[in-house]
Formats: structure tokens, sequence, C-alpha cells
């Protein structure tokens, strides 16, 4: 069983830390720089949450040879990255086939399948571009992760619909607080103490009594 | 409900801890339920077929039985004792008729091979059977006259006949696949679930059956058997990528695989875009701890009060978030349907996100430290009864 609820926990649980460790709430960062942190913590998660895969194994080379050791430390630890990358020697180790069998389908092809060869093997270069890692794999093994990776992407896009979409709820919900309740922020500005906190309360409270009356 | 744990919360006030604690918690569950549900919703996607994938090759072999059936083992006796038993009862069963032995895969791709429909010829046995497995005179004297008719109906869409057969270390058991005029679906579907899932992967060494008038070369047997292999999984990504059952021929069946990956891609692309609009109003560094605590959820947002402060911060965001779309309608379909579980959370979520700018602007206040989770549990329950 692929997408388990373990593994989508395990992914949400890396995309925050990911999210922490690049800082992508400060306001340091411009809009790109923050999409691409995004980004690339969503990637590392899913990798990683996945295990130990050519294709991730292939992701997580490509990040790390962008971002030239820069950020990966924090977002991957030390030691799920050893294990991770430990069985895979070189990723373009081509896989060993006897050359006079080697020899006969090239011949074979040559001669009778050119046109069918044609438009499978761009396809399949195209398909190689796109999975990662798949430079190096026969056909047998690029469609098998691609399966993997088709699968891992779904989960991988639905989970970061519905952050985002509980993100939005509560942003929407926030300036609906803010609209009908100004007068409270004057009280609680810089306030950690016991006002906030009832304050707080007080706000949920409405949300909780808003919600109610929805549904 | 005292809240015991309530040291690092940084106010020394107790009771007010209460309530708070109480909707974090709420939160939390709120949160967990928002990604249980999602989980369910997005499994549901792939949801039919990812409960199939749970075995894959088993997938595959209930495909290749789908339009044709799978022979009886001859060489029953050979290996697996319960394939081989079943085997032998289905033999007595079908001795009279000619309907297929659906075959009790182990689900694995080894049994994909094997059990591609092949005739059992009694010419082809000698050469290629060097597993030991020998044809039970009853099956040789079957297959000849049951072989014929249900040889020019070739099924559609399984051209596959038996191929040709090696050695098999494993020595798992040998499908003898027969072609046969019913289906038996159903009940092949059933065996390879009750079937013990063999490698599930690999293919070491397959036993496949030579056709007849085909080349029984090894070069020409291993290619096919590669072949063969290829379009099993061929058939589990087809049926994966969504509208791409009806399409015939594998340079299409390749153009939909790429042209999803190449949209699922794009759609990570552009959430994270939007996430990156969103974002800073959520502090995530707070939310990775709700999701990993099952038992003892944080109280996130409990431990600072002020959180009116931050809301001149959102206001900002809006701009940032709106400007962004512009993209496909798919994903924003795909997020309406889940539009109503984020809405029970975000109840929670405000408390949190009315606390989180505090924490923006305070930026060194560990989140890790507020933890009043022994009182959390106690007021969850509170609140529960609340709502």
């Amino acid at each position: 069983m692929q997408v388990t609820r373990a593994f989508k926990q395990a992914f949400l649980e890396r995309m925050l830390l990911g999210f922490r460790a690049t800082d992508v709430s400060s306001k340091s960062m411009s809009f790109q720089e923050k999409k691409s942190f995004i980004k690339l913590s969503a990637d590392v998660a899913i990798a990683v949450a996945r295990g130990s895969r050519k294709w991730t194994r292939g992701l997580i080379a490509s990040v790390s040879k962008e971002q030239q050791k820069r950020l990966l430390p924090r977002v991957i630890p030390r030691k799920q990255y050893e294990r991770l990358m430990k069985p895979c020697s070189s990723n373009s180790w081509k896989i060993p086939r006897s050359k006079k069998i080697l020899r006969k389908s090239l011949r074979v092809s040559s001669t009778r399948r050119k046109k069918k060869l044609c438009a499978v093997e761009k396809r399949t270069r195209v398909l190689r571009r796109l999975v990662p890692g798949g430079e190096s794999l026969s056909g047998f093994s690029l469609l098998d992760e691609t399966l993997d990776y088709v699968l891992s992407l779904r989960a991988q896009v639905g989970l970061m619909q519905s952050l985002l979409m509980t993100c939005e709820a509560s942003k929407r919900r926030a300036h609906e607080l803010k609209c009908t309740s100004p007068e409270t922020k004057a009280s609680t500005v810089g306030n950690r103490g016991r006002c906030g906190m009832r304050t707080v309360v007080v706000k949920a409270e409405k949300q909780f009594s808003l919600l109610k009356k929805e549904f | 409900m005292e809240p015991g744990g309530s040291s690092g919360v940084g106010s020394g006030n107790s009771g007010t801890y209460t309530p708070e604690i109480a909707e974090s918690l709420r939160f939390e569950e709120e949160i967990q339920s928002l990604i249980h549900q999602s989980f369910d919703g997005s499994s549901a996607a792939g949801g039919s077929f990812t409960a199939l994938l749970g075995l894959p090759a088993n997938q595959a072999v209930e495909l290749l039985h789908h339009p044709g059936p799978g022979e009886p083992p001859a060489s029953a006796a050979s290996s697996s004792p319960t394939a081989g038993d079943l085997w032998r009862l289905r033999l007595g069963e079908h001795h009279a008729a000619t309907d297929a032995l659906r075959l009790p895969f182990g689900g694995s791709s080894t049994f994909v091979e094997r059990a591609a429909r092949f005739s059992v010829f009694a010419t082809d046995d000698s050469p290629a059977s060097s597993s030991g497995g020998g044809l039970s005179p009853g099956l040789k004297a079957e297959p000849p006259d049951s072989d014929s008719p249900p040889t020019l109906p070739a099924p559609a869409g399984r051209p596959r006949r038996p191929s040709k057969r090696k050695e098999c270390e494993k020595s798992k058991a040998k499908a003898v696949a027969k072609k046969s005029k019913s289906a038996e679906e159903n009940t092949s579907a059933a065996k390879p679930a009750a079937e013990e899932n063999t490698s599930g992967d690999k293919l070491p060494y397959v036993h496949v059956r030579a056709r007849r008038g085909q080349a029984t070369d090894s070069h020409s047997l291993a290619e096919r058997a590669r072949r063969e292999k290829i379009n099993a999984r061929m058939k589990l990504l087809q049926d994966l990528v969504p509208g791409c059952s009806k399409i015939t021929g594998t340079a299409l069946v390749l153009d939909e695989i790429i042209n999803h990956v190449q949209s699922l891609q794009r759609q990570v692309e552009f959430l994270s875009m939007k996430l990156a609009a969103v974002n800073p109003r959520i502090d995530f560094s707070g939310l990775d701890h709700i999701l990993s605590a099952e038992c003892g959820p944080l109280a996130v947002g409990s431990g600072c009060g002020g959180g009116a402060s931050g809301t001149a911060m959102w206001a900002s965001d809006t701009a940032a978030s709106t400007g962004g779309i512009r993209r496909m309608p798919p994903p924003q379909q795909i997020w309406h349907l889940d539009l109503v579980h984020p809405q029970q959370s975000s109840t929670v979520w405000e408390n949190n996100g009315a606390a989180h700018p505090h924490f923006l602007l305070s930026p060194a206040i560990s989140l890790v430290g507020y933890d009043p989770a022994g009182s959390v549990p106690l007021n969850s329950n509170q609140l529960k009864m609340e709502l």
C-alpha cells in the first residue's frame, strides 16, 4: 500500500519541518524565494516520506546539487540522508546487459521496428527527463518508478491543497474577527498577560458561535 | 481541571488557561480530523486503484485474467503446496469442461508471466520443461481438444499466450494457463487475494512456455518475457492515469502519462506559490508539533496571549494572495469539495492564528516550550461537551 496515513503524516511533518528550517515565515524573503523554498520542502518531504526508491534518491540528489549543501542539512536530518542515499552508489549506473543480446536487439530493432522505436522512444526519453533519477533506468524500472512517482505526486498535491485551504479559511476567520472586534486590539497589543489570553478566548468563542450558526 | 504542566506557558495564570487549552486541543483534533478527512479524500482519487495497488502484481494478474483465463498448473505437484492443491482440485472439477481454471496467483509479477495463458502442447513439453513439473497425463489429454477452439477466438486485448518455461529457483507454484471461454474473474479475483503474496516486484526467473510456432531460442524468449513485464506495468499505469484505459497503443498511453506527470508537477508549483502568498500569517513552526503529537497535543496558541496585535498584519497578505490567483480550474474545483472541513478546524486555527503573529513579532520565542500537555486532554473533553 503506497498512500497510507503514516505516509501522509510523515509528509506533512517533514514539510512543516522544512518550512521551519528554511524559515519561510520570515518577512525578509522575496516572494520567489519563499515559493522556491516551499517547493523544496514539499519535494524533500515527499521523498523522505516515501523512503528509498530510485526516484526519491534522484530527487534528493538533484536538490542537494542545486542547493550545494546550503540548506539541505537542516531540511533533512543527517542520519536519514545517509540511510536514503546509501544503497545507490551512483545514479548514472547503467543496468548491465549482455553485449550479445544488446547487439542482437539493436540489429533487430534497426531493421524492423523503426517506426515503433521512434514513437515510443521519444516519449520514453521525455518521461526519463520528467521522473527524477530516470536517466539511468531501464524501460521496465522506468515505468515502475513512474507509477510510484505519480502516486506520490498525487498525495503531495492533495495534502498541499488541504493545507492551503485550512490556511485560507483561518485567514478568512481572522478577518472576520478583526472586523467584529476592533476594540479589543488596543488592549492586547503587545500584551502577553492574562488580558491577552482572555481576549483570545473571547474571540475563539465568538468564532465557535459563528461556526455553529453556519452549520 | 488544573493545567498541571503549564509551567512553560509564560504567564503563571492557570485559571484562564483552561478554555484556551481546551480550544487549542480542539484545534489540534480538528486539524487531525482535517488531515484524516483529507487523507480519505485524497486517497479517494486514486482510492479504487490504490486499494488495488496494495498488491500491484495482484492487480496485474487480475487484469491479465480479465480478458482471458489462466490455466491450471500442470505441474501442480512441483512446488507450492497450497496452490498445487487448489490446482489439483480444479483439475478434477474441470476435467470435463474446458473452462479456464483461474490461477490463484500469489500476485507477484512472476505469476504474471506464468499466468499468461499458454496452451499446453505435448510437443513443446519435453525440451522446455526442465523445471521438473511434468504435465499430468489427464491434463495432457485435455488440452488438445480444449485448446483448439479457444485458440481461435483470442480474447480481445489478451494476445498473450503461454510463453516459455525457464528455471525457477524459488520453486513457486508453476501456473499452466489454459485458455478458456468463460471468464472466471470472480474466482480469480478471490484467489490472488487468498494466495500468499510473493516477491511482488522482482522477477528473478520466469517459467514460461513457448508458444506454438514461436522461436524457442533464449534470446527471443527473454525478449518476450521482458515485453510482457513492460506490458504489465503499462497496464497498471493505464489504470492509474485517468482517461487512459480506453487508449490503445503504447505511445499514446505514454503521452497521457507524460501529460499527467507534467500537470501534477505544475500543480505542485502552483500550490507552493499560493502557500508562499498565504504563509507569512501562519507560523508553521507550531504546526509540526501538532501533527506529530498524537496523544499529547500542544497548546500552541494558548501560551502567548495578545493575538490581536497581529491582525493588522493579515490585511497586507490578502493583496498578495489574490494577485497569485490565475490558474487552472481543476485545483479550484477540488478545493471546493474540501471546503467544508477546514471550516471546522479554522475556528480553532483562529486561536492559533491570533497568537501566531505575535510569534512573528518575537521569533525568539520557542514554541516547543509551550506544552501544558498534561492539562490539555482534560480541557479538550470539556470543550467537546460545550460544542
